[in-house]
């Protein structure tokens, strides 16, 4: 492990040279009309990266795109090699986490790799940022997350006001950040121990089984009351960090179509029509289980770890103020009045 | 671990057969790999599907209906309800199409040696099934497989599919063939009514060497599983193939799952002890 300590133009030097290399992908403040927003782009000038705040959407864009095309259908030819490696730029716990979730599927899954997907990872390297405090709706760390660092991140960055301390984990990125000062272990260790004791723990608590009870929780009376006010706008997927439904679709003629991956959402009314008109989850209520089911029980049980990482995104952006947490809350109340909570296989 | 790039492989259609008379809404296609050495290595179990791209418009599953026997082809067959269905019912022999697959579990071809096997099939659900009886009623295989029982259930004679296979299935030794229509009509002398009605006259089996697979619209399943399951047949020896809206065919794009289950991957092919543990969802 190496420790480097840095000013901000010193950070913004460094992030300079290495563009000749790198894309650099960060969050950036952005004005769509009258709002302010803080999304993840790739980025030519470095002044806009903005650390201020967790940023509105998540990274999944830069790891997974919204919309990609995957290869010409007639003629085979695939089309997703990128050329020059990303540096992924600030990336909070929360976001690591969700990184981490998405490559259970589409990487370390025992079955299948997406190459698409996997061909973009090989070549992000995350550099993550450690939170100073807690955002209005975040709960990352009563779901066992730890906002000050995650594990999955090769390099980290701790910002205290306008100084940069750099830990880089793995030794391959190293060479990197070499132009820098070397920082001092203990001194990190001191902003660490005082951030943990600052960071002022979530008033949100859960203590429930995870997976959740599949059948049990599946034939709880909860769905109706819980997903009432749904529009089905799908807007909790497309902030989701961790959601990654997709579906493909195609332009061209028949002698040359190309193949695009696409996010989906779980939430709209048509997710899972047939043809013939039958649709398994054909209310409401049966998609909004599915997704919150998806997260805590179904998810879980096939790979490790959790669904949902505690952003809070899906809350803050809910046009009905919809919020996981109570989903939750709701589901904890129910398997206590059921007699406590049975861990299910 | 399979590496997949979600593109498919090129195939030609060699073959079309139309299967139903009035409705002109079930084709067969009979398709072979354009590339030589793909089509050599390539193989499949009865019960999986592959994902047919016709190029330019989409990309749908469906569930094999030849036999793994059949190494020249392979064949399909396609009831018209949707955008890529009818793109398909469109094409001509000659015509190219793309292929992505075998997925899926696949029927437990192994195990249900030295059984007697019962398919009960209706509609387009004798498709898959039919991959399964031309596999255990292929000479090279029909000494490893018991007495075998076919209920084939259609709405009407004008419904019927594969009347070319039913000769010779009626001929292969220590096999009976049944058919049965929904309503009474003229010029038909066979069974009548639906076939959960028809289990307990019309078909014979001792318990517990016997395995039943069944396939058909969900309501049919549905009642055929709960007739077999009354009538003292363990819910492990009932087999069925479900049916759901599929895009990647490898359990990552989300839409086909029953609880944590894929049914890309960890099916199609469930036994009724496994449905009965699944949320009911399909």
């Amino acid at each position: 492990m190496m420790i480097k300590k840095a000013d901000q133009e010193s950070i913004l030097k460094l992030l300079n040279n290495l563009k000749n290399d790198y894309n650099i992908a960060a969050p950036v403040l952005l004005k769509k009309g009258k709002k302010e927003i803080v999304e993840y782009v790739f980025i030519d000038d470095l002044n806009d990266i903005y650390l201020d705040r967790q940023p509105d959407s998540s990274p999944k864009n830069i790891v997974f795109p919204q919309n990609s095309a995957i290869g010409k259908d007639y003629s085979g030819d695939k089309l997703y090699d990128p050329e020059k490696k990303t540096i992924l730029w600030g990336v909070r716990s929360c976001d690591i986490e969700a990184i981490k979730t998405i490559d259970q599927v589409f990487i370390e899954d025992e079955m299948y790799t997406d190459q698409s997907y996997k061909a973009n990872r090989d070549k992000t390297i995350i550099v993550g940022l450690s939170c100073e405090e807690r955002e209005k709706n975040c709960f990352c760390d009563a779901l066992g997350f730890n906002p000050i660092e995650s594990d999955y991140a090769p390099i980290y960055l701790f910002i205290k006001e306008d100084q940069y301390y750099i830990k880089i984990k793995e030794k391959e990125y190293e060479s990197l950040f070499s132009s820098l000062f070397d920082g001092d272990q203990t001194e990190l260790n001191e902003l660490l121990k005082l951030r943990e004791k600052d960071f002022n723990s979530s008033e949100f608590e859960i203590d429930i089984p995870i997976p959740l009870p599949e059948k049990d929780i599946f034939e709880a009376e909860i769905w109706d009351e819980m997903s009432e006010k749904c529009l089905s706008c799908g807007v909790c997927t497309y902030y989701c960090p961790t959601c990654y439904c997709f579906n493909f679709f195609w332009d061209g003629n028949d002698h040359d179509s190309t193949r695009y991956k696409n996010w989906d959402s779980c939430m709209f009314t048509t997710y899972s029509a047939h043809a013939s008109g039958h649709n398994p989850r054909d209310s409401k209520d049966k998609r909004y289980r599915n997704r919150i089911m998806h997260k805590f029980s179904y998810h879980p049980f096939n790979y490790e770890g959790l669904g949902c990482v505690g952003c809070g995104r899906c809350i803050s952006r809910c046009p009905v103020n919809l919020d996981i947490r109570e989903a939750l809350k709701l589901t904890e109340k129910y398997l206590q009045t059921k007699g406590g909570a049975k861990k299910d296989g | 671990m399979v590496k997949t790039n979600m593109l498919p492989q090129k195939a030609e259609i060699v073959d079309i057969k139309q299967e139903t008379e009035t409705n002109l809404n079930i084709k067969t296609f009979r398709y072979k790999f354009l590339d030589d050495q793909f089509r050599e290595k390539f193989s499949f179990k009865p019960g999986q599907f592959m994902m047919v791209t016709v190029y330019g418009v989409g990309e749908a599953p469906f569930g094999f209906a030849s036999s793994p026997t059949e190494k020249d082809y392979i064949e399909f067959s396609v009831k018209k309800v949707g955008l890529v269905t009818e793109a398909l019912h469109n094409l001509k022999i000659g015509d190219k199409i793309g292929l992505r697959g075998p997925f899926g579990n696949g029927f437990p071809v192994e195990s249900i040696q030295n059984k007697n096997i019962i398919f009960i099939g209706g509609g387009i659900g004798l498709a898959p099934l039919r991959s399964l009886i031309n596999y255990v009623l292929d000479q090279q295989n029909r000494s490893k497989y018991k007495n075998i029982q076919l209920l084939n259930a259609f709405r009407s004679p004008e419904d019927t599919l594969y009347c070319y296979d039913y000769k010779w299935w009626e001929n292969t030794e220590n096999t009976k063939v049944k058919y049965t229509i929904d309503e009474p009509c003229e010029g038909w002398s066979k069974c009548v009514g639906y076939p959960h009605n028809l289990i307990d006259e019309e078909l014979d089996w001792e318990l517990p060497d016997t395995k039943f697979f069944t396939c058909g619209p969900p309501v049919m399943i549905k009642f055929v599983t709960d007739r077999l399951k009354n009538l003292g047949i363990k819910p492990a020896d009932i087999i069925t193939t479900l049916e759901m809206r599929m895009s990647c065919g490898v359990g990552k794009c989300g839409r086909c799952n029953i609880g944590h289950y894929y049914v890309c991957k960890d099916g199609p092919v469930f036994t009724l002890e496994q449905l009965v543990e699944m949320p009911d969802e399909y």
